[in-house]
């Protein structure tokens, strides 16, 4: 009693499941609202407590504080897009239901693509909402159209990597709480030692060369560049040639990230 | 169709999984006739879960192979899969979607475009009369509504070989009751069924064969009249009021009988093996003496009997079966 079964040839049957199961990821949004709260509020607290509470005590030279921290901001917003994608794979192993897609048969790669992409555009999601109440609250970035492309490619680039993270963290931890435990752990101080909210060169040694040489500084550095800040004054290579640095940092963490997520579905996959 | 009647449903050969030093499932050979309902029955921790994932590619085998119509798990994955339906002990729902909209979601998967699919949904949510829950989301119905909903999407592509893994384990009776109308069913349909169950109630009720098996190996294989004979044929139970009665009835039964006598239960056993002519005749042997008893019935050894004598422990759930109900006195 076999379907006339759904054999059609490689990429094209892998985009479609992809897109099936990214779609079931993004169709469920409306229905947790926390889950946008997490990609929403947090941000909106950290503008607010940033630009109204403890930035006053900030002095950037060369701009205003408003447009010194969105950028800031938004560069979190991404990194923190690793403790959502990575919760989200999380509960998926844990409830089941991917014991269920990969009891079909589909490409097991599309199981992790269709995550990868839904959490993409959740957090996506996020990263727009922070950039709309940005100009809301004046930030007036200056851009040239180039500056524009750049900076969406770099967003969107960066984005993917930290997906891919995410996806790394939610298989390498049992339980939703876990991922959520350990990724602010090691993201909220990464966040806030990358140039975010204050500049990296006030900050003692230790920070400063963590900030210096962490994933996350290039990325503020270079989104603070195109919208209009002045050239950052490095320390480090990555800090020296932020656009640059910002690109090959998120190559290497798919480099890394790739592997080890397919290794890891695999191991849980053969058990 | 892929499988003709001579190639089994499911066989395995010498199937192992080893967990470091863990020994999982124990070079098991397990066959399964196309067609037929098999229960892999064992306590906790038995090797039946790890078992069922293999023989649904979840999880890959140490060595021995299994093949699923013919076609072997490890190597013919895909193919394996389009046959096969695995039904998990835990709900394989997105809790976050709709019964309607998970279904929809494994039919496209499988395939079907998005008329098709939503037919799909709806024909199995009318067939396992879900309208009234089906739309909302998985993770607010109860236990029972959600098995119906998991099985359901295990039903998307009509498959005709079926395993679930401890269908009713958790669930409340009525909810039990609905599940096993509905694996009748699918059985009366002509669907292969593999169960893996703790309940032995569970698999008396829906298995033509029953595999016991305890730390990953099996113990005992048969249906579930042949487990039960293995621990003892079935008896009449006789208990008089007091030690003159039970003097009275040994003497008189046992010129027809072969009776034995525990005199501290006050109760007199005799071989049944024509089960019911036979408590028809004791309790006529019985009344004919003009004692007054306390109870006579009808034992059956229970698979639970069977159970305790193959495993040494006796099951997970401690739910005897019943004795058959006779005359309460003569």
């Amino acid at each position: 009693m076999q379907l006339a079964s759904p054999t059609r040839p490689g990429v094209a049957r892998e985009v479609r499941e992809t897109l099936l199961l990214a779609g079931r990821s993004l169709r469920t949004i409306p229905r947790v609202p926390e889950r946008l709260l997490d990609v929403t509020i947090q941000p909106v607290v950290f503008i607010v407590l940033f630009l109204y509470v403890l930035g006053s005590a900030v002095h950037v030279p060369g701009m205003s504080y408003t447009d010194f921290l969105l950028p800031g901001v938004i560069a979190q917003q991404i990194a923190f897009s690793v403790i959502g994608a990575g919760t989200a794979t999380a509960v998926d192993m844990h409830e089941g239901v991917v014991d269920r897609f990969r009891s079909l048969p589909i490409a097991r790669l599309s199981v992790l693509t269709g995550q990868v992409l839904g959490q993409f555009c959740e957090a996506l999601l996020g990263v727009i909402v922070v950039a709309g109440l940005g100009f809301a609250l004046g930030w007036s970035p200056d851009m040239s159209f180039g500056d524009v492309v750049v900076a969406i490619t770099l967003v969107l680039f960066t984005l993917f990597a930290f997906m891919w993270a995410g996806i790394v963290l939610g298989l390498s931890f049992r339980s939703p709480d876990a991922v959520q435990g350990v990724g602010f752990t090691i993201m909220l101080p990464l966040t806030f030692m990358a140039g975010t909210f204050v500049p990296i060169a006030g900050m003692a040694l230790v920070p400063r060369t963590i900030a210096e040489w962490n994933p996350i500084s290039p990325l503020v550095a270079a989104l603070r560049e195109l919208t209009g800040g002045p050239h950052s004054a490095g320390g480090s290579w990555p800090l020296d040639h932020p656009i640059a640095g910002a690109f090959i940092w998120s190559t290497i963490l798919l480099a890394v990230c790739i592997p080890v997520a397919l290794a890891r579905f695999r191991k849980l996959t053969d058990g | 169709m892929a499988s003709s009647s001579d190639v089994p449903a499911i066989e395995t050969r010498a199937l192992t999984k080893r967990y470091g030093d863990v020994v999982a499932v124990d070079r098991l050979d397990l066959v399964v006739p196309t067609g037929s309902v098999v229960a892999l029955l064992g306590p906790n921790g038995a090797g039946k879960t790890t078992t069922v994932r293999m023989i649904a590619t979840l999880v890959r085998p140490t060595s021995g192979t299994a093949t699923v119509g013919g076609r072997d798990v490890v190597a013919e994955g895909d193919a394996v899969r389009r046959q096969i339906s695995l039904t998990g002990q835990f709900a394989a729902l997105d809790p976050n979607l709709t019964g309607r909209e998970n279904l929809r979601l494994v039919a496209a998967l499988r395939g079907h475009d998005r008329a098709t699919a939503r037919r799909v949904a709806d024909a199995l949510v009318e067939r396992f009369d879900g309208a009234e829950f089906a739309d909302r989301t998985i993770g607010k119905v109860s236990g029972g509504q959600r098995r119906r909903m998991d099985l359901a999407a295990s039903l998307v592509h009509q498959p005709s070989l079926l395993v679930l893994d401890e269908p009713t384990t958790g669930l409340d009776p009525r909810s039990r009751q609905i599940v096993w109308g509905t694996v009748r069913e699918l059985v009366a349909d002509g669907v292969t069924l593999l169960l893996t169950t703790q309940y032995l109630d569970e698999a008396d009720a829906l298995a033509d064969r029953i595999v016991l098996i305890d730390h990953g190996r099996q113990v005992a294989a048969g249906t579930a009249a042949e487990l039960k004979r293995t621990v003892g044929a079935q008896r009449i139970d006789v208990v008089a009021v007091d030690a003159a009665g039970l003097e009275t009835l040994r003497s008189r039964l046992s010129e027809r009988y072969e009776v034995s006598v525990s005199p501290e239960l006050r109760m007199l056993s005799i071989p049944a093996p024509a089960e019911v002519d036979d408590l028809a005749g004791v309790t006529d042997a019985v009344a004919a003496t003009g004692v007054s008893v306390d109870e006579l019935a009808l034992r059956r050894p229970s698979l639970d009997d069977a159970f305790l004598a193959l495993t040494g422990r006796p099951p997970a759930r401690d739910e005897a079966d019943e004795p058959v109900p006779a005359a309460e006195a003569a």
